[in-house]
């Protein structure tokens, strides 16, 4: 149950080969949970020979999925099968604030079950992620001053009150780092790294296809490690952050005197327009990100390194430059350097991870039907 | 991009009776930029985007386009010089469809007949441009949501390419995931290159979105702020005249 949760969809073979049980066991016990209703099976084939795909049935309800960005917030629903009903995003305004934010949330995840002709009893779970980190046991964030008035604030428990589920809340890119394990660009490997660059940096960790949140949620916040000892002052409190060099500010801020007033998804598309001004200052930002992302091979020794956020959509703009700084500053291995490669989900990867570890608590939660 | 602004208006005022709506308002607004004009209420956003709108003349000042003054003496003619705008009534017609809404008195025809084909065909180029959900442009208007309402108002004024697009209090009335749409739009207009006025009260809507805020208080410009810098608490401390921004010296 919980194998073809977490895969979403495979066939019995598959599920055998994951679960470690022997065939006739797994074909069993999906026959047996295909006529309770919890699974739903369907012909298929696969390398040429019949098969049977698995997937949890539709008809058990929905779950939810909210990303808070640091300049947007992003929802989606999804049936038990991992199937995407619903993506709304919404932009917000710097530094906002958490009691309007999570309502927000509420609001628009209300307002889309209705979209969809759903009721709220439908709903089982929410998943909610932050740009930063959170303890998932009380579901507030652990750092101090980093997001302006949510400090103390239990997500879970505001969430959870306004909707009446449960909710899981974590760092929104150990959620990115998740959905790209389980879906994206790192489906196979076992030890990811997952860089989200946007306004903000973030790193998530999957070491032995295990999500790491260490003591108190901040494994992997690749943002704050020190690039520069003398450099800028941090909004965390340190000086030279990797943060201060390629953030959003420290990238807008470098093109202000030459090119006025921008967005960071201009940056973008005047870099792939050719505007060389954009394209240094993403190139710089690559290298930036290498030279971190180089120190974090060393120490976790990932086999691929998956970069998301905004700052992904360049691709090999910040990428070329990140990989040649990653090959030159790695350990050399028999295995070669680790893959740097931009993300598969794109820009929903966060709130595609958010979507799973509600499915996650829902089954946990007992709401799937099945004792877990 | 031009350095230049698009519209600049200098020294505008405009009165209603004894009601003094605008006073001796300065403002530049410029391509690729989102400027979003924040006022309590009566603090004259709404007769500032019938004046760049051409809805209002002014009393007194000049509006200049590209530098040069002009004369918006209509709607039409602030329109014919590429200035669009979306007011709180979105001023749609409930029971014709989308199609007809988005042409209706500037109809193409052909051969004396209207070209329906053609009309259906660019009320989807121009809907598809805005990302819209809007089920069918056969559908009467008033079958629509709040948000693809104003999404099919702000398709209307972007007939014919306009450089200014003026949206008063585009959020008003909607719910979140109208507004959410909406603020969505806004900043697709803002990348497609169009300036982009917003009028609101909402600040938090406007943070979202907004380049640049100017602050109108009793028919004033109070102050400019960059929106990158500026606090929820500045905003709403600037629009209730609790502090003025710098930049500006009081007057």
């Amino acid at each position: 149950m919980s194998a073809v949760q977490r895969h979403g969809s495979l066939t019995q073979i598959e599920l055998a080969g994951v679960t470690g049980l022997s065939p006739a066991t797994v074909s069993n016990i999906v026959k047996e949970l295909a006529a309770s209703g919890v699974l739903h099976t369907s012909p298929s084939t696969r390398s040429g020979r019949r098969a049977l795909q698995v997937t949890l049935a539709r008809g058990l309800g929905l779950v939810a999925g909210v990303h808070f960005g640091s300049r947007s917030m992003r929802v989606a629903l999804a049936d038990a099968a991992m199937q995407l009903l619903a993506d709304q995003r919404m932009p917000l305004a710097p530094d906002h604030r958490a009691d309007a934010g999570l309502r927000r949330a509420a609001l628009l995840v209300v307002e889309m079950l209705e979209s969809l002709d759903a009721g709220p009893e439908e709903l089982l779970a929410v998943g909610v992620c932050l740009p930063a980190p959170v303890d998932r046991a009380t579901g507030s964030i652990t750092t101090v001053g980093m997001l302006r008035g949510w400090d103390g604030i239990s997500v879970s428990e505001v969430i959870g009150r306004e909707l009446a589920v449960p909710v899981a809340v974590d760092n929104d890119a150990n959620l990115g780092a998740l959905a790209e394990t389980r879906l994206g660009a790192a489906v196979g490997h076992e030890n990811v790294a997952y860089l989200r660059v946007s306004h903000g940096v973030g790193g998530g960790l999957v070491m032995g296809g295990q999500l790491v949140h260490g003591r108190s949620g901040g494994a992997g916040e690749i943002g704050h490690v020190t690039i520069d000892e003398n450099g800028p002052i941090c909004r965390c409190g340190n000086r030279g952050c990797l943060e201060t060099f390629v953030g959003a500010p420290a990238l807008l801020g470098m093109l202000t005197a030459s090119h006025g007033h921008l967005t960071l998804r201009d940056v973008i598309l005047r870099a792939e327009d050719g505007d060389p001004g954009c394209r240094r200052v993403l190139s710089d930002a690559g290298q930036h990100l290498g030279v971190a992302a180089a120190n974090l091979c060393n120490l976790v020794d990932p086999e691929i390194v998956v970069v998301g956020g905004q700052l992904a959509d360049a691709g090999e703009i910040l990428l070329g430059p990140m990989r040649t700084v990653v090959e030159q500053r790695t350990m050399p291995s028999t295995a070669g350097p680790a893959r740097v490669v931009a993300s598969g989900l794109g820009a929903a990867a966060e709130v595609r991870g958010a979507l799973a570890v509600a499915l996650d608590t829902a089954r946990v939660s007992g709401a799937l039907g099945v004792i877990p | 991009m031009s350095d230049g602004p698009v519209l600049s208006l200098r020294g505008v005022s405009k009165n209603f009776g004894g009601v003094r709506a605008l006073i001796d308002v300065d403002l530049d607004i410029h391509q690729h930029e989102v400027l979003a004009v924040v006022g309590d209420n009566a603090a004259g956003k709404s007769t500032l985007a019938g004046v760049i709108a051409g809805v209002y003349r002014p009393d007194a000042g000049r509006v200049l386009l590209d530098g040069a003054p002009v004369v918006l003496d209509s709607p039409a003619v602030a329109r014919g010089l590429g200035i669009a705008a979306v007011f709180q009534e979105l001023a749609l017609c409930d029971n014709l469809d989308v199609v007809e809404n988005l042409f209706l008195g500037h109809e193409p025809t052909r051969g004396g007949f209207l070209d329906e084909i053609e009309m259906e065909r660019r009320a989807w180029d121009l809907l598809g441009q805005l990302a819209t959900n809007v089920p069918s442009v056969r559908l009467p208007v008033r079958a629509l949501s709040g948000g693809q309402r104003q999404v099919v108002a702000v398709a209307r004024a972007l007939l014919g390419s306009p450089r200014v697009v003026v949206l008063d209090e585009p959020t008003a009335a909607l719910g979140v995931r109208q507004t959410a749409e909406v603020l969505n739009l806004v900043e697709r207009l803002r990348e497609r290159g169009h300036a982009v006025v917003l009028i609101s009260h909402q600040a938090a809507d406007l943070q979202a979105v907004a380049d640049r805020f100017a602050v109108l208080r009793l028919g004033r410009i109070d102050g400019e702020l960059d929106a990158a810098s500026v606090g929820y608490e500045d905003l709403l401390a600037a629009m209730t005249g609790v502090s003025r921004p710098s930049g500006r010296k009081p007057r």
